[in-house]
């Protein structure tokens, strides 16, 4: 190897981010999971984009169909019900609405009427309505994940926000914070949840925003921890004494050295904010009625088990299995890659 | 012969790299004996293998260790024990103690339950019987009190009793053999001496051998009947202690007694470990400093407060820092000395107002520091800088070695483009005596002296006028320390900067200053000249400063 | 230890203060018009300002935050809007309810996941280990009301083992029949998550140093696990008790809904769907200090598990 081409490999090495993703393609679970992840996210991509289960909402298939597995239902034994014999009566001379009959008949003949043909089985079968599941379970994918994420990222912008503050500055502005946190951590997490629920109703964005502005706590309190060990550690002491200005401390500093505690709860929070929308949606209290999630696919398959109708219930189950076992296994694997003492660090 | 230790190998099973498992060797082939009523001394760096080695022993090591070789305690090898019968050994016919007093004891029971554990444990004494016993075990230990100690916990203590506390739990149950791994490390140099004087008078008394690990030549010349110097886990030489010091014979030895810096005969230039094995002689002692350089730096009744709450709605005054005085001059340096405690750090950080002062003045170049305004205060931030103790803990690990240098360029605008700063750190890296390649590195990629070097060129970068120095090199081991003390001198010399050099330790103290501030809760106990302070030390805290120094192996006259 | 009572009763009042302001200006200004909402779909334009000016709805902000507040103060619960029944009385019916579901389940949660924890940290990274996580992370995916809807359709429909639904005035007969199955899928749904928990506790406890000087003592294995690391794991396990101690209040509302448990969780969620502001508010403010009552007793309780706690 020649002595030039040595010297200018040396140059950069790799940083903290480098080590963990060379550490996390090693994880063969990890890897998995993550590209699991990465195919529903293209897949929800797509389905936002109206590529896939755009025309969830409407009725293509019988009432409760099954999966196309099972077959067709049973075609309904009709009891047998006397047909009436002889003629029809002729009613025109006492039905008051006898005239009008003929001029009826030709307007709605200029309507267009679909006749969809009913499927009798659908790939994942239908629900109540005869709703295609396969593409509720989509779409729902897609509004519950969008859900889940929106909200972690708001919840983690504010909590690194204020715990940032909390902690390096301490003080006044931390004894009031402390006092915000104080408020909103003292009334139980679900109390909470509904209380904002009832004044601010049902949607999407409201989910984001409820799930958002009562799930803040947990990360404020670590960030503010970090930032207030960080704050006197000596690397911080210099950049005071070489004159780095407050905000470069804090955010140039502390927390690229923090990012990483920052990340792996914010992971946590993504599926703890995902199983909460589905329970709300449940309730009744998540998205709106025309949308459709997890949780109303649940709300909906409880009453259908009884009938034995199961199709539904497990449509959405796996659905939401995979994809979350799959991004905690990530989040996992993630933590792990990020672990090692971040060398130097402690 | 107690202990027989006969080719021991020990390798850390590091995780698999593509399917192959990875191993780290930190024991190569170590065999050594212990005798009865001897004390026997392993020395060597951080890395040697030493705590390795005296840890096998009764297999304290983690899950990932694979041991070989053959470990003899009386003729049983140790190596091929079942658990249940090296159990019955531990604590009972072999007994530890470790270097951190407050992290080995568990801090959710008594002193007294811990200390009466393998008394029940080996001896089938009754609860009561093990308490009576603990007590004597804490008067012997020369423990204050130790009948309310008992009932005390770990936290409670000070960290030379809690220490007294890991060596009664250790005697507890009258063993053959003590080891004891870097039992005074953690601990101010007077606590130190009571210590090795506590170990020395009870290894007497009970005539028990002892296994004493250590990197300190000085303590272990003092102790130590045989010593064996290890180096990246083989033993490089051994022998009784006399020889070893009078006429060592392995370089690495040599080189490691030479690279001392000695309170007796301080040279211009402390010796580095491969500069005495390539040969390199000592030089001539420095030229003496001019006594009428200008005064640098003035400070006047310095003074620091930190406010504790008490009681409900209370408040508590900790004076951290009062009364210091001195006077700084050009080209010279100020060294501070003083234990745990003792204010020194504070009153460092104080001056660059780190710390903000209660009181005094801090007068730099007609101006006093402590009025100044913001703005003023940055510029002055470039004439007077810091360099800390942690050299783990003082980089930022998520900046490159460049982007650290190039930082504080940057924020006073030194410089007038990228490329100038960027060829300015690079100039600094050589002068600091690290490779060019160092600028895009990180941190982690460092050893702890090198990271040291870094900051010291971090501080530089600013063409400062006075260096802090807080404890810069108390962290590091010899002979990288005696590299960092040169670079210090010989920056000094090339660019007439001054010091105020912060330590515990008054041999690098002795080396480095003019003069000496000796400290003592907060309060300066001496000042002087260096030559004065050592020669002839007023203040009985001084004296008994200059007395707990280990000095290594004296023949007896 | 008095002043530091004082100190954190002293403490609390401006905390309480807040949620007061937080319940009261959120249900102001996001929620809807209460005077429309009690009014009734059907209400005349005279009804509404009549009921407004009955609620004091018609006068200055501060003016109705200090009516709110000497409600508080003076136990004034309210009446619920839908039901007209003094909130009060709601408070002391439907408690002891979902007290009879959640104590069980937490004392169980706890019960079982310490030494299912326990083991698994001591064969840290051994097969068994990694595949409980593994359980436990599936486990911990599939939504909770899954577990409600296959469990009660399997053990209570299909299979008969327990009723369904229902619930009765005597304490035992709840725990003797209504209890176990919401119990049961409660428990196995959270036994996931505090393994895991209690997994780390044990760990970090594991790796510290006074760890390794029991060893060299001589103690056994079991000695050391049980003894020393269980008790120093105790610290970080009884926070999270105390901290999941306030949880057990408001109850899982979701069994409460399922097992049409008179419960508080089932009245909140109902009083949401209805509307029913006084209930929200009342519940919300009332827990609110309740939690922080019992965060000051665990924080007193902490002193007497931790010896190197110090109450300032």
């Amino acid at each position: 190897m020649s002595t030039p081409a040595r010297v200018a490999r040396a140059e950069h090495s790799e940083g903290v981010w480098h080590a963990a993703w060379r550490r996390f393609r090693s994880d063969r679970v990890g890897l998995f999971c993550a590209v699991v992840v990465t195919a529903f996210l293209l897949l929800i991509i797509v389905a936002a984009l109206g590529g896939v289960a755009r025309n969830w909402q409407k009725e293509v298939g019988v009432a409760n169909a099954p999966p196309t597995l099972l077959g067709p239902r049973p075609a309904e034994a009709t009891g047998v019900i006397e047909v009436p014999q002889g003629p029809n009566v002729d009613l025109s001379a006492i039905d008051p609405l006898a005239p009008r009959y003929k001029e009826w008949d030709e307007r709605a003949a200029k309507f267009k009427t679909e006749e969809t043909v009913k499927a009798e089985t659908l790939p994942m079968g239908a629900d109540r309505l005869g709703r295609d599941v396969l593409s509720k379970a989509v779409k729902g994918t897609q509004i519950s994940v969008f859900v889940g994420v929106m909200a972690a990222l708001v919840a983690t912008g504010l909590g690194t926000l204020l715990g940032a503050f909390a902690g390096f500055f301490g003080g006044k502005i931390g004894d009031l914070l402390e006092w915000l946190y104080n408020v909103f951590e003292a009334i139980p997490g679900i109390l909470l949840i509904f209380a904002f629920a009832a004044v601010f109703g049902r949607g999407i964005s409201t989910v984001v925003l409820i799930l958002g502005l009562t799930g803040w706590t947990g990360l404020y309190r670590q960030v503010r921890a970090e930032f207030i060990k960080h704050r006197n550690r000596e690397y911080v002491r210099s950049a005071e004494a070489i004159g780095a200005s407050v905000w470069s401390r804090m955010f140039s500093h502390i927390l690229p050295n923090v990012s990483h505690v920052i990340l792996v709860r914010m992971s946590l929070l993504v599926v703890g904010f995902i199983k909460a929308e589905v329970i709300l949606s449940y309730l009744g209290l998540g998205v709106g009625i025309e949308d459709v999630s997890w949780g109303t696919m649940l709300a909906e398959a409880q009453s259908e088990l009884i009938l034995g109708h199961w199709w539904q219930l497990v449509a959405a189950t796996t659905f939401m299995a995979v994809f979350v076992t799959a991004f905690s296994l990530m989040a996992d694997a993630l933590r792990d890659a990020l672990d090692p003492k971040l060398r130097g660090l402690e | 012969m107690l202990l027989s230790i006969q080719d021991l190998r020990v390798a850390f099973r590091m995780g698999r790299v593509d399917g192959v498992l990875q191993r780290t060797e930190a024991v190569k082939g170590v065999s050594f004996e212990v005798a009865e009523n001897r004390t026997v001394a392993l020395v060597g760096e951080s890395g040697s293998g030493k705590s390795v080695t005296a840890m096998s022993i009764l297999n304290l090591l983690p899950d990932n260790a694979e041991r070989s070789g053959k470990i003899l305690w009386q003729g049983k090898d140790l190596l091929h024990t079942p658990m249940a019968e090296l159990q019955k050994l531990r604590g009972r016919e072999i007994a530890c103690v470790f270097q951190d007093p407050m992290t080995s004891l568990n801090p959710v029971f008594t002193v007294g339950d811990q200390l009466a554990e393998p008394l029940i444990k080996h001896l089938g004494l009754s609860n009561k019987a093990a308490l009576e016993r603990a007590e004597a075990l804490l008067v012997e230990v020369g423990m204050p009190e130790p009948k309310r100690r008992l009932a005390a916990y770990p936290h409670e203590l000070s960290g030379g009793q809690q220490q007294r506390v890991m060596i009664a739990m250790a005697l507890a149950c009258e063993p053959k053999l003590l080891i004891a791994d870097e039992p005074t490390t953690a601990l101010d140099v007077t606590i130190q001496r009571q210590i090795l004087e506590l170990i020395a008078e009870i290894q007497r008394k009970h005539r028990m051998s002892v296994l004493f690990i250590s990197h300190d030549l000085g303590v272990v010349g003092e102790i130590a009947d045989e010593v064996l110097v290890m180096r990246h886990g083989v033993i490089r030489e051994q022998g009784p202690v006399a020889g070893i010091f009078a006429t060592p014979k392995d370089t690495y030895t040599q080189a490691l007694l030479a690279c001392r810096p000695s309170l007796d005969h301080p040279p211009a230039r402390l010796m580095v470990i491969d500069d005495h094995i390539a040969g390199k002689a000592r030089r001539a002692p420095a030229a003496a400093k001019d006594a009428n350089a200008p005064v640098v730096l003035e400070v006047k009744s310095l003074a620091k407060s930190f406010w504790l709450k008490q009681g409900l709605f209370g408040k508590r005054e900790f004076k951290a820092v009062q009364g210091v005085n001195f006077k700084l001059r050009k080209g010279h340096t100020l060294g501070v000395v003083g234990e745990s405690g003792s204010g020194k750090t504070t009153m460092g950080l104080t001056l660059l107002r780190l710390h903000e002062p209660t009181h005094g003045e801090v007068i730099f170049d007609g101006q006093d520091l402590l009025k100044i305004s913001a703005a003023e205060r940055q510029v002055m931030r470039r004439r007077i800088q810091i360099v800390f103790q942690n050299p783990y803990a003082s980089l930022n690990p998520r900046l490159t070695i460049g982007q650290t240098l190039i930082e504080p360029m940057a924020i006073h605008k030194i410089g007038a483009s990228t490329t100038e700063r960027e060829q300015r750190a690079r100039a600094l890296l050589q002068k600091v005596g690290l490779d060019d390649s160092a600028f895009g590195k990180y941190p982690h990629e460092f050893s702890g002296g090198q990271r040291q070097r870094v900051a010291i060129a971090r501080a530089l970068t600013l063409d400062p006028e006075v260096l802090v120095l807080d404890e810069a090199v108390s962290a590091l081991d010899v002979s990288v320390q005696a590299q960092v003390l040169n670079l210090l001198r010989d920056l000094q010399d090339e660019l007439g900067l001054s010091y105020v050099f912060i330590s515990h330790d008054l041999a690098v103290v002795r080396f480095i200053s003019d003069e000496v501030l000796v400290m003592k809760d907060g309060v300066v106990v001496e000042q002087a000249g260096t030559e004065q302070i050592l020669a002839a030390p007023r203040e009985e805290y001084t004296q008994r400063l200059l007395a707990a120094i280990p000095r290594g192996y004296r023949a007896a006259a | 230890m008095a002043a530091y009572l004082i100190r954190r009763l002293w403490q609390m009042v401006p905390t309480l203060f807040g949620v007061v302001l937080l319940v009261f200006f959120l249900f102001k200004y996001f929620g809807g018009d209460p005077a429309e909402i009690l009014g009734g779909l059907n209400a005349t334009p005279e009804q509404i300002a009549a009921i407004r000016q009955q609620l004091g709805l018609d006068q200055s902000v501060w003016v109705q935050l200090g009516i709110y507040f000497k409600s508080i103060l003076s136990f004034d619960w309210g009446k619920s809007w839908a039901t007209n029944e003094a909130v009060g009385h709601l408070f002391a019916t439907r408690l002891p309810a979902t007290l009879t579901v959640m104590l069980p389940i937490l004392i169980l949660d706890v019960l079982i996941a310490l030494p299912i924890a326990m083991w698994v940290a001591y064969r840290r990274g051994s097969l068994a280990d990694r595949t409980i996580m593994v359980i436990a992370t599936v486990a911990l995916s599939i939504s909770f009301l899954v577990y409600i809807i296959v469990g009660q359709y399997l053990f209570g429909f299909q299979l008969g083992w327990f009723p369904v639904q229902g619930w009765s005035d005597s304490v035992w007969t709840n725990l003797a029949t209504y209890v176990p199955l919401p119990v049961l899928l409660a428990v196995m749904v959270g036994l996931a998550p505090q393994t895991r928990l209690y997994r780390t506790f044990f760990l970090d406890e594991m790796g510290q140093d006074y760890v390794r000087t029991a060893r060299a003592k001589g103690l056994t294995e079991n000695s050391v696990m049980f003894k020393h690391v269980l008790r120093n794991a105790m610290i970080p396990i009884l926070t999270n008790i105390g901290l999941a101690l306030p949880g057990v209040f408001v109850g899982s509302f979701l069994i409460e809904v399922f097992f049409s448990i008179p419960g508080l969780g089932r009245e909140v969620l109902l009083a949401v769907n209805r509307s029913d502001y006084p209930v929200i508010q009342a519940v919300t403010v009332y827990l609110a200090a309740i939690t922080m009552i019992i965060n000051l007793l665990v924080d007193v309780m902490f002193k007497v598990v931790d010896p190197r706690v110090v109450l300032k």
